[in-house]
C-alpha cells in the first residue's frame, strides 16, 4: 500500500565510533614508520587523507551502504588488496547507464544538479536520483562527523 | 507502491513519489548548515538544495584536506616526552 512507512533512515553512529576507526588506521600508519621520515610529506598527507576516508567508510557501516562500499572498493584497488564483500540476500541492482535511468520524469534542472552530485558522492554513478539523495544525506552526516573527529584530534595535539 | 512495472532493468527502488522527494529534500535542508532560512519552506527549489549540497560536500572535502595536512605536521613534530605524545600513545596503543 502506498501508506507504507517511507521515512529514510539516515542515522549515523556516534562520534566515538568514527574516532576509534580513525585512530586505528593512524596507528597502522605509525607502525609502518611513516611519521619519522621527514622527506615524505606529501605522501604522508595523502596517506592520512586516505586513512580518514576509509575509516569513515568503515565506521559508517562498511559494506552496508552504497557509498561506503564504493569508497572501500576504490581504496582497495590502490592497495591491490582483495576486499571481501559478504554475500547479502538482496535484490540484484543493475548498474544503470545514463540512458536508461528511470529518472527522466524529474525536471531536467534537478537532473543537472543531481549529475553534479553523482560526481561527488562515491558510487553515485549507478544510482537513481531517489537513492542518490538518500545516500547523499547519509554521506554528508558521516563526512561532517569525520571532520569533527579530526578537528578534535588536531586541537588536542596542537601546542597550547 | 502500486506502480511497480519497472522490473526489467531498473534498480530495485520503486518510483519515488513526490511526497517522498519533498521529504528527502527537507531532510537535506536540515542537514545543510545555512540555507536561506528566510525562504518559505515550500518555495525552495530542489535544484537549489542540490546545488547547496554539492557546495557543502566540496567544502567538507577541503576541510578534510586541511585537517590531514595539519595532522601530518603535528604527528611528525611530536616530541617523545611531551604530554601530547603520552596522550597519543595511550590512545593508539
Amino acid at each position: 500500500m502506498a501508506s507504507a512507512d517511507k521515512t529514510i533512515n539516515t542515522d549515523v553512529p556516534e562520534k566515538d565510533v568514527f574516532a576509534i576507526h580513525f585512530l586505528q588506521s593512524l596507528s597502522n600508519l605509525r607502525i609502518q614508520n611513516l611519521f619519522n621520515s621527514p622527506d615524505t610529506t606529501n605522501y604522508r598527507v595523502r596517506k592520512i587523507k586516505k586513512a580518514a576516508y576509509v575509516s569513515m567508510a568503515r565506521a559508517a557501516g562498511g559494506t552496508s551502504r552504497l557509498w561506503s562500499r564504493a569508497l572501500l572498493r576504490r581504496a582497495a584497488k590502490g592497495n591491490n588488496k582483495i576486499v571481501r564483500f559478504p554475500r547479502r540476500k538482496r535484490k540484484v541492482t543493475w548498474k544503470i547507464s545514463s540512458k536508461r535511468r528511470r529518472s527522466d520524469q524529474r525536471a531536467p534542472v534537478v537532473e543537472d544538479a543531481a549529475e553534479r552530485l553523482r560526481n561527488l558522492v562515491p558510487g553515485g554513478g549507478g544510482m537513481e536520483t531517489s537513492k542518490l539523495m538518500e545516500e547523499t544525506a547519509h554521506y554528508i552526516k558521516c563526512l561532517s562527523m569525520q571532520v569533527k573527529v579530526m578537528q578534535c584530534l588536531v586541537d588536542g595535539l596542537s601546542p597550547k | 507502491m502500486s506502480n511497480r512495472r519497472s522490473s526489467r532493468q531498473s534498480s530495485s527502488a520503486p518510483r519515488i513519489s513526490d511526497d517522498q522527494m519533498i521529504d528527502l529534500v527537507t531532510k537535506l535542508r536540515q542537514i545543510l548548515p545555512e540555507i536561506g532560512q528566510r525562504r518559505r519552506s515550500d518555495k525552495v527549489s530542489a535544484s537549489k538544495v542540490l546545488q547547496e549540497t554539492c557546495n557543502y560536500i566540496r567544502s567538507l572535502n577541503r576541510e578534510v584536506d586541511n585537517l590531514s595536512e595539519r595532522l601530518s605536521q603535528l604527528l611528525e613534530s611530536v616530541d617523545e616526552d611531551s604530554p601530547e605524545a603520552a596522550v597519543i600513545r595511550s590512545l593508539l596503543m
